[in-house]
């Protein structure tokens, strides 16, 4: 029943185009993430769903029900806002139990309800104090609670992370999405932060310039990128991709990189799908899959930095344009200009067309 | 922060000065108050800060008690002045903070109107002679000269700018997703905006009636035009208290101007948490 469809939807200030023809389906019960850059539509898309705009063209759907011309304050949905938008005149419990109030509840219904979501967020011991004030912590777990406190069945959060801090941060991350197993709502979650959405969703719709570029399981997105946008952009550090084209060597096809040398050589079907590609290709993997080799074995650039990040180490190689990171042991041993030899692992190869910048499956 | 003596001493001498010019005016007016005939016009060593002679025969001058030292006698006493100027005063600030608050509100949310703050503004562009002289014919037209709510009227008219303008900045600043929250969970626009977005203001809103109100408390050109007898104003009657025999009654006026510096400054100091609070919308970040 509360499951969403966005049917062609366009949205349009003026002559910037914030939302070009998003098509996307967030079934009942889903936790699904909009990700993306600042200014790739995702927020627009959310105040569409919430009604806070309206749409230049196409259709919001909630299970069967056109939402055109439903104000905000009868779609029944819940909203969370970055900035947690806390009414400051009043304490915790006005502001959480607010709605109801709105709505009309029975005074014991209101006094119940209220006291089980305090429970849940742990704001029982703050419930008669001034909002102004509290922490911003506290006031983005009261906004949370003042939505969750309606039980809508969908829930809409706008980045409500980022204003709080990175301690905090990963403690809601592990409370929302139990929020969200208990009450089993529908929740819309944007955010620009990938851990974020990968920890939470059940599934991530990417999206850039207005554009929807991947939907899928978090593990999708990670290791079948639809793009070359989805490649860089998920995964820290994002994927390596060096721009090359196909070569024939004895062994089989491989893609000439330039600067960083000839690759190992392909599978069959990526082979003919690297064949395919007129404008070239982009050799992709991610820093997490690759391994130092041997000299004359893989890719052999010199080091450029040696990232310290505590549990791992980061080595970047590079050569004028062409850069390769990968991601080792802590302990890696490396000295800066000497030339470092890496190589994919295994099947970690995605190929993308240059052209498009589309991926191409080889299968 | 070490700063050295002399910025010290500069800095010091600079408020001190800016103290003195803003308070000594006021001190002299108390003192005046206070002081019997004689001393009015004192000059060399007999002028003195502290009266010599404290008396309250200025007060009861005006209120009409007491004339017996003063050789002229009023025609009318400052009760009613001080009576008109309250009511229009207030009332005129009700109605511009009213209209303003509620343009400002409209405009700042809805964007419609677009034009409308400079047009609000453009009656401000003539000189005040040029607006009042017209206004003048039209208010004897509707036989609202001599009347306070006629008076009220064209004081809500003329700050309602004011109200508008300050109140436009501040709904401006107030972040939309407070009333968005609101509106989510069921709440009218209406409602929205009696319970959310207005008490949330109340910092803001104190400041700007606070300062559309002084505007006019201290109008004298306006009721001097509009007011013949009945509801002259505090400013009006204060500039009739002289006579050819005595010249400036500098003591009833000074009591006078006493009195009318209460309002403002009560209601100053009873605000006085918001202005210093300034606009900090506390719980939210922008």
């Amino acid at each position: 029943m509360s499951a969403i469809r966005l049917e062609h939807l366009v949205k349009q200030f003026g002559a910037f185009t914030a939302l070009k023809t998003m098509d996307l389906t967030i079934e009942d019960g889903e936790f699904m993430a909009l990700l993306g850059p600042s200014g790739c539509g995702k927020s627009t898309t959310m105040n569409m769903i919430a009604g806070m705009e309206r749409p230049s063209e196409g259709r919001i759907l909630f299970g069967d029900r056109d939402m055109a011309g439903v104000p905000m304050g009868r779609r029944g949905v819940g909203f969370v806002f970055q900035n947690y938008a806390i009414f400051t005149h009043m304490t915790v419990r006005q502001n959480l139990d607010y709605g109801l109030r709105m709505g009309g509840r029975p005074k014991a219904e209101i006094a119940s309800r209220t006291k089980a979501i305090a429970d849940l967020l742990q704001l029982s011991d703050l419930l008669d104090r001034p909002a102004q004030g509290l922490s911003v912590n506290i006031l983005q777990r009261v906004a949370i609670g003042r939505s969750a406190v309606m039980e809508p069945a969908i829930f809409l959060l706008d980045e409500p992370l980022s204003n709080v801090d990175a301690a905090f941060r990963a403690v809601m991350r592990t409370e929302l999405k139990h929020l969200q197993r208990q009450f089993r709502q529908t929740m819309v979650y944007v955010t620009h932060d990938q851990l974020e959405a990968m920890t939470m969703a059940d599934r991530i719709a990417v999206m850039d310039h207005g554009v929807l570029q991947q939907v899928g399981t978090p593990l999708q997105v990670y290791n079948d990128p639809a793009n070359t946008f989805v490649a860089r952009f998920i995964g820290a550090p994002g994927m390596n991709l060096l721009k090359g084209r196909p070569v024939e060597t004895p062994q089989g096809v491989a893609i000439d990189l330039g600067a960083a040398g000839i690759s190992p050589v392909l599978p069959p079907p990526q082979a003919a799908a690297a064949r395919s590609a007129k404008a070239g290709v982009y050799y992709g993997f991610r820093p997490e899959q690759a391994h130092l080799v041997s000299a004359g074995q893989g890719l052999a650039l010199p080091v450029t930095f040696v990232e310290r990040i505590g549990a791992r180490s980061i080595l970047h190689l590079g050569n004028g344009d062409t850069a390769v990171k990968g991601v080792f042991e802590n302990d890696l041993r490396a000295t800066l200009g000497e030339t470092a030899h890496i190589a994919p692992i295994g099947e970690a190869v995605r190929l993308f067309d240059a052209g498009s910048g589309a991926a191409l499956r080889g299968h | 922060m070490n700063r050295s003596l002399s910025f010290e001493v500069f800095r010091y001498a600079a408020i001190l000065g800016a103290l003195a010019i803003t308070l000594i005016p006021i001190l002299w007016m108390v003192s005046m108050a206070f002081k019997p005939i004689p001393e009015w016009q004192a000059t060399g060593d007999a002028l003195t800060w502290i009266p010599k002679a404290p008396t309250l025969d200025n007060f009861r001058f005006i209120f009409g008690e007491s004339s017996s030292n003063l050789i002229v006698a009023l025609d009318r006493t400052a009760a009613k002045p001080i009576l008109s100027s309250l009511l229009s005063a207030s009332i005129g600030t009700l109605i511009a903070m009213s209209a303003g608050t509620a343009a400002a509100y409209g405009l700042s949310r809805f964007g419609s109107g677009a034009n409308l703050p400079l047009a609000l503004i453009q009656l401000r562009l003539f000189p005040p002679m040029a607006v009042m002289i017209p206004v003048m014919i039209m208010w004897s037209f509707l036989n609202m000269m001599d009347t306070w709510w006629g008076l009220a009227l064209i004081y809500g008219i003329v700050t309602l700018p004011f109200a508008f303008w300050l109140m436009k900045t501040f709904f401006d600043d107030m972040p939309r997703e407070i009333e968005e929250a609101a509106l989510v969970e069921g709440c009218s626009r209406a409602r929205v905006f009696w319970r959310i977005t207005l008490p949330m203001m109340r910092a803001p809103l104190a400041s700007a009636a606070l300062f559309v109100f002084i505007l006019n408390w201290s109008d004298y050109l306006i009721a001097l035009l509009l007011t013949t007898r009945e509801w002259v104003t505090i400013p009006v009657y204060m500039a009739s208290l002289s006579s050819s025999m005595t010249g400036q009654l500098y003591g009833a006026k000074a009591a006078l101007g006493l009195i009318a510096a209460v309002p403002p400054v009560v209601m100053g100091i009873l605000i006085q948490k918001h202005l210093v609070r300034g606009l900090t919308f506390g719980a939210l970040k922008q």
